[in-house]
């Protein structure tokens, strides 16, 4: 009992921020209910970002019916390959990422071969609601397969990397580098077996990884280390990231990102529960992070200023980047 | 923020003071008992009036009945009589009841029947009587006896007690010639009564006669005669026999005075004989029974005033938020894992039917057969809809199959499964296998077990019968409950899994 009370006064010291404050200080406060749906909707996030002039995988095209399964060919065309997405899933589950095709078949980026039934099943599972959140009636998307920069090729396993980044407010506040591990079969969740690897806001560089809970600093797979990668393009994340408060309204989010070789960075989806094992992967809790934040959006707001998302992504970078680990 | 936090701060202060205070008035005003252990006796006391009817008058019966103004509360009173006509009216602090007939005849038999109850509240009714009394007039030698057996009564007596205990004595005492005088060869109880009242009465203490009736089961017996007096402050008991002062706690008075119980117009050889059996009962009910016999109306609004049939149901959904309450603080405090929110309930309101342990040995059979037959659909590749179908139909023949079984293995258990549990495992098994998928064996174990245990505490918790009865009597504290839950709704703390998940940053640190 002692050594828990120790614990708990320790991760409090820290920062570290519990689901019960998550929720209650950030997702509850910040996040409008109504605006929900932007996040959850994969299709309407896209439309969203299109709108607001913010790169996203191109959609190929949307199937919400059964009827309109007939149409997949139509919608995929010539294309070798391609991202079938339910539009509301959670945690990466029912994608199918198609890399190739021959002949009547499709080789999906693990290998497997799937015959063009066994995708029709798959889209059909994606609209009776077998992914989405609530169990419900979903669309399925078919998007862009992004691939990824070559800079992850040493330190990832299959799969596509992705940058998340939490952003309070519009400001950053937190990133950090997932890569896909044999265990995840190649997604990118962290509570699937993904290795998650903190970034300084500052300079995109990486930092040491948590996986499964526990802080590492090389790959499992590779056994290349993972920290000290300089990650291309960082600027372009961050105003990404901190351009998706106007894109969304909601507060508190984790803004899922990829680098594509050709598109360069390309904002995925949006969370409105972003996990919080971004922590230790950052070594840092967040909650110090956030209350400078606030503290500072209420120095602004007495002040009558508001600020543009270069201005935002200044202020967290002077305020939480440049860490020197030791190691 | 802040002022939602005060307006959050000054709901669960009202709400926790409301279910307080209201159960606080409940216990201790009203006085309901905080736990069901506490019984009372319930006392069935039946009067059996026999007589033989003359066949040409009309038939008039007036027997005394208890008149209930003291220690006890008469829960019901029936007056069992097939054509007479009944009247009951109070006459001197006695009630009568009056039978009557126009026309009958032969051997009649006429039943009152008490259920009562030692008086449930404790307040004594503030009591009147009379302090003096003018002498009987007696001539001759009896005058003489009275005064000679009086004179060394007044001399061994202090007070109005004193004095009477003495002269009960006096007359008690068989030897003495003036007794005898006055006895007149009578030593019947009647008749001593009579004579002490006599030496009473020329001492102007006043002194009334009681019948009582012991309460005390399966015994044959009539009324038993005491004496009373008042002492300007309460009443003061004797017996004539054996000068004993203070009333018995068993004694039952039943009418007060000189006349018979029984008075027949129209009739004749009237008897009474009573009986009497007495049963246990929980205070609340007897309570409620009370209640329809007097001005209390304190459980009218209460579940107790709904039928029966509706008040087992609400035992029940009374327990939900507790169970609920233990999700919540596993879930939200501890930081277990399990299958959605409620389904622990809902598991464990289902083990109401089937008990605990045959309860998770079902469950988990069923599940794993049903996540075996799932991931065989797996294959199948059919859509949501009529999977689900299918695995409920499955579940449904796999409780059947399970329920002949058992049936024909002599377990009786197997036959408890009732509808309601079925679709719970339908869905359980439908979630834990897209968990499976999802999130891999591991994970899905993990929820599985974390619901399992979650249900099994929540069950727990919810069958508590002291518990079970607090919240049915109190419902009071369901506003504490949601007091606490309003509370934990802004709980910002860590949960007790989250140490143990966030202990690597302790490692970093040492």
């Amino acid at each position: 009992m002692f050594g828990f009370w120790k614990t708990w006064k320790a991760l409090e010291a820290r920062g570290i921020m519990g689901i019960n404050r998550r929720n209650a200080d950030y997702v509850l406060k910040y996040n409008k209910r109504s605006l929900y749906p932007i996040v959850d909707d994969k299709i309407i996030t896209k439309e969203r970002a299109i709108q607001a002039g913010i790169d996203v995988p191109e959609m190929y095209g949307v199937i919400s019916t059964e009827k309109e399964i007939d149409k997949l060919d139509e919608i995929i065309g010539g294309r070798s390959d391609f991202v079938i997405k339910p539009a509301q899933g959670a945690g990466g589950d029912g994608i199918l990422v198609i890399a190739d095709r021959f002949e009547d078949r499709y080789r999906t980026v693990s290998g497997k071969i799937i015959s063009h039934e066994e995708i029709e099943h798959q889209i059909s599972s994606i609209l009776t609601g077998l992914y989405s959140l609530g169990g419900h009636r979903d669309r399925a998307l078919i998007e862009y397969r992004v691939t990824p920069d070559q800079i992850f090729k040493s330190i990832s396993y299959e799969g596509v990397p992705d940058i998340r980044i939490i952003v309070l407010m519009g400001y950053p506040v937190m990133a950090m580098l997932r890569l896909p591990t044999r265990q995840s079969g190649g997604k990118a969740n962290l509570h699937q077996g993904a290795i998650g690897v903190g970034v300084d806001l500052a300079t995109g560089l990486t930092l040491r990884g948590t996986w499964l809970n526990n802080i590492i600093s090389k790959h499992p797979d590779t056994t290349n280390a993972v920290d000290g990668v300089q990650l291309p393009n960082w600027d372009g994340f961050m105003k990404l990231a901190a351009g998706c408060y106007e894109l969304c309204g909601l507060g508190y989010i984790g803004v899922d990102m990829v680098l594509d070789q050709d598109k360069g960075p390309l904002i995925l989806e949006l969370n409105a529960r972003p996990g919080l094992n971004i922590q230790i992967a950052n070594d840092c809790g967040l909650t110090l992070r956030t209350h400078a934040v606030e503290a500072h959006l209420e120095a602004l707001a007495a002040k009558g200023i508001k600020e543009t998302a270069e201005e935002r992504v200044r202020f967290a970078q002077e305020l939480f980047g440049h860490i020197h680990q030791d190691t | 923020m802040r002022a939602l936090t005060l307006h959050l701060k000054i709901l669960i202060t009202v709400l926790v003071a409301l279910g307080l205070s209201i159960t606080a008035y409940q216990i201790f005003v009203i006085g309901i008992p905080v736990t069901e252990d506490a019984t009372d006796d319930l006392w069935n006391i039946d009067a059996k009036v026999e007589f033989v009817a003359n066949s040409k008058d009309p038939v008039k019966i007036q027997m005394f009945v208890p008149p209930l103004n003291r220690d006890y509360v008469s829960l019901n009173e029936s007056f069992i009589s097939n054509n007479y006509g009944v009247s009951v009216n109070r006459v001197d602090g006695n009630r009568k009841v009056t039978w009557s007939a126009r026309r009958v005849s032969g051997k009649q038999t006429l039943y009152y029947r008490l259920v009562l109850t030692k008086r449930y509240s404790g307040d004594k009714t503030k009591v009147k009587g009379p302090v003096f009394r003018d002498s009987i007039a007696v001539e001759g030698p009896e005058k003489i006896a009275a005064e000679a057996l009086l004179a060394p009564i007044r001399q061994h007596s202090a007070d109005v007690e004193t004095f009477i205990s003495e002269t009960i004595k006096r007359v008690n005492n068989p030897n003495d010639d003036n007794v005898k005088l006055l006895l007149a060869g009578d030593p019947s109880t009647a008749h001593k009564a009579q004579v002490i009242e006599l030496l009473l009465s020329i001492a102007h203490v006043p002194m009334e006669r009681v019948h009582t009736i012991r309460l005390e089961a399966d015994q044959p017996q009539s009324p038993e005669l005491w004496l009373r007096s008042f002492n300007g402050n309460d009443w003061l008991y004797f017996n004539p026999e054996s000068g004993a002062q203070g009333l018995p706690e068993d004694r039952l008075l039943w009418w007060i005075g000189d006349e018979p119980m029984v008075t027949v117009d129209g009739g004749k050889k009237a008897n009474v004989t009573f009986s009497l059996n007495n049963s246990e009962m929980n205070a609340i009910r007897l309570a409620k029974l009370t209640d329809e016999n007097t001005d209390a109306n304190f459980l009218e609004y209460s579940l107790y005033g709904l039928p029966l049939q509706t008040q087992q149901t609400f035992m029940i959904m009374v327990m939900i938020p507790i169970g609920v309450l233990v999700i919540l603080v596993l879930r939200n405090l501890i930081g277990l894992q399990t299958l959605g929110t409620f389904t622990p309930v809902l598991i464990a309101l289902a083990f109401r039917e089937t008990q605990l342990g045959f309860g998770i040995i079902l469950f988990t059979v069923i599940t794993a057969l049903g996540l075996m037959l799932r991931s065989y659909l797996e294959h199948l590749k059919l859509q949501m809809l009529p999977r689900l179908s299918v695995v409920l139909t499955f579940v449904v023949i796999l409780i059947a199959a399970i329920s002949l079984f058992s049936h024909k293995l002599g377990l009786d258990r197997g036959l408890s499964v009732a509808l309601f549990p079925m679709v719970i495992l339908t869905m359980t098994i439908e979630r834990l296998s897209i968990t499976w998928e999802e999130r891999g064996a591991g994970h899905a174990m993990k929820v599985a077990i974390g619901t399992l245990f979650a249900a099994t505490l929540a069950y727990l918790v919810m069958s508590i019968p002291e518990l079970v009865y607090f919240v049915f009597t109190f419902p009071a504290v369901l506003l504490v409950l949601v007091g606490f839950m309003l509370a934990m709704g802004r709980y910002r703390g860590y949960r007790l899994t989250e140490l143990i998940r966030f202990k690597a940053f302790l490692k970093a640190d040492s």
